[in-house]
């Protein structure tokens, strides 16, 4: 491909850095709280702030359509999917104990995770190659040059919602245990 | 003071971190489906970051349309999920995946 355009440049205009620098924060932010909220509904809410946050962060770095993708398909599904969840359960309150072990183990396998991540980042001298226009014919490329991923996605879009309808709808079966009552068992004496 | 690839690349990072503790320390299906989806989303963001300012830019409208089908990907999954978690609501009477334990 040849080299048509200027380099890639960091972003600088200061407004937008600052908005960059409030978007990042809140977004971790707010997806840490969604992970350590208790109560479900809460974390819901900032799994949906979350997603907000990302389609901001989309707005400034990326063409306008996938601002517009992750904002009115990827957060509204996934958060109507989530409540439709919660009307269909009533588990509102974790009964996991903070700090319990699998916390401690999670956050550090977490931690270790993030300083390998952040290591390979700031040591990685990144290539860069001449840029072209990101808003300029996205819809056209997703047309064209992804045509067959956007059939694939089609299929998997259906098929993912055809086979958790089956799911909602399919009978219990019965677990060996015991299991399977649509009532709850009676409190042992 | 500026916004580059690194810093771009550093909240990917502490996204995919926050989801990888929620998929090991948390029994609630829902919040360890919300970590999955956030482990899509830090790599969304990793290829969307790569796009504008790194090697992807010579094709710019590339990282955007791997963000566009990791996100669908993401949701199907998610619903699959969900399903799925309904399912363990009505044969436990509880979101924890790990409900037969004890």
């Amino acid at each position: 491909m040849p080299l048509i355009g200027a380099l890639p440049q960091p972003i600088t205009s200061a407004p937008l850095v600052i908005l960059i620098y409030a978007v990042l924060l809140l977004m971790v932010a707010s997806a840490l709280a969604s992970v350590v909220l208790r109560n479900t509904l809460y974390a819901i809410g900032a799994f949906a702030a979350t997603m907000v946050l990302v389609a901001l962060l989309y707005l400034t770095i990326a063409p306008f359509l996938l601002f517009a993708a992750q904002l009115l398909v990827f957060t509204t599904v996934s958060v109507a999917l989530l409540v439709a969840l919660l009307r269909q359960t009533a588990g509102l309150e974790s009964t996991q104990e903070p700090l319990s072990r699998e916390w401690i183990v999670g956050a550090a396998v977490a931690a270790a995770l993030l300083a390998l991540l952040i290591v390979v980042i700031a040591t990685t001298s990144w290539p860069v190659r001449a840029t072209t226009s990101a808003a300029a014919g996205f819809g056209a490329t997703l047309t064209n040059t992804y045509v067959v991923g956007l059939a694939v996605l089609v299929v998997i879009l259906a098929s993912a919602a055809l086979g958790s309808a089956l799911l909602l709808v399919a009978p219990t079966l019965p677990s060996p245990r015991g299991g399977g009552s649509p009532r709850p068992r009676a409190p042992r004496r | 003071m500026n916004v580059g690839l690194n810093l771009i690349l550093a909240a990917s990072a502490a996204l995919f971190a926050v989801g990888a503790f929620a998929g090991i320390a948390r029994r609630s299906a829902v919040q360890m489906l919300i970590g999955t989806q956030f482990m899509f989303i830090a790599g969304c963001i990793a290829f969307v970051a790569f796009a504008r300012f790194g090697l992807g830019a010579g094709n710019a409208t590339s990282g955007a349309a791997v963000a566009i089908f990791a996100g669908a990907t993401a949701v199907a999954e998610l619903a699959v999920g969900l399903a799925m978690a309904a399912l363990i609501f009505r044969e436990h009477r509880s979101l924890a995946v790990d409900a037969d334990r004890g």
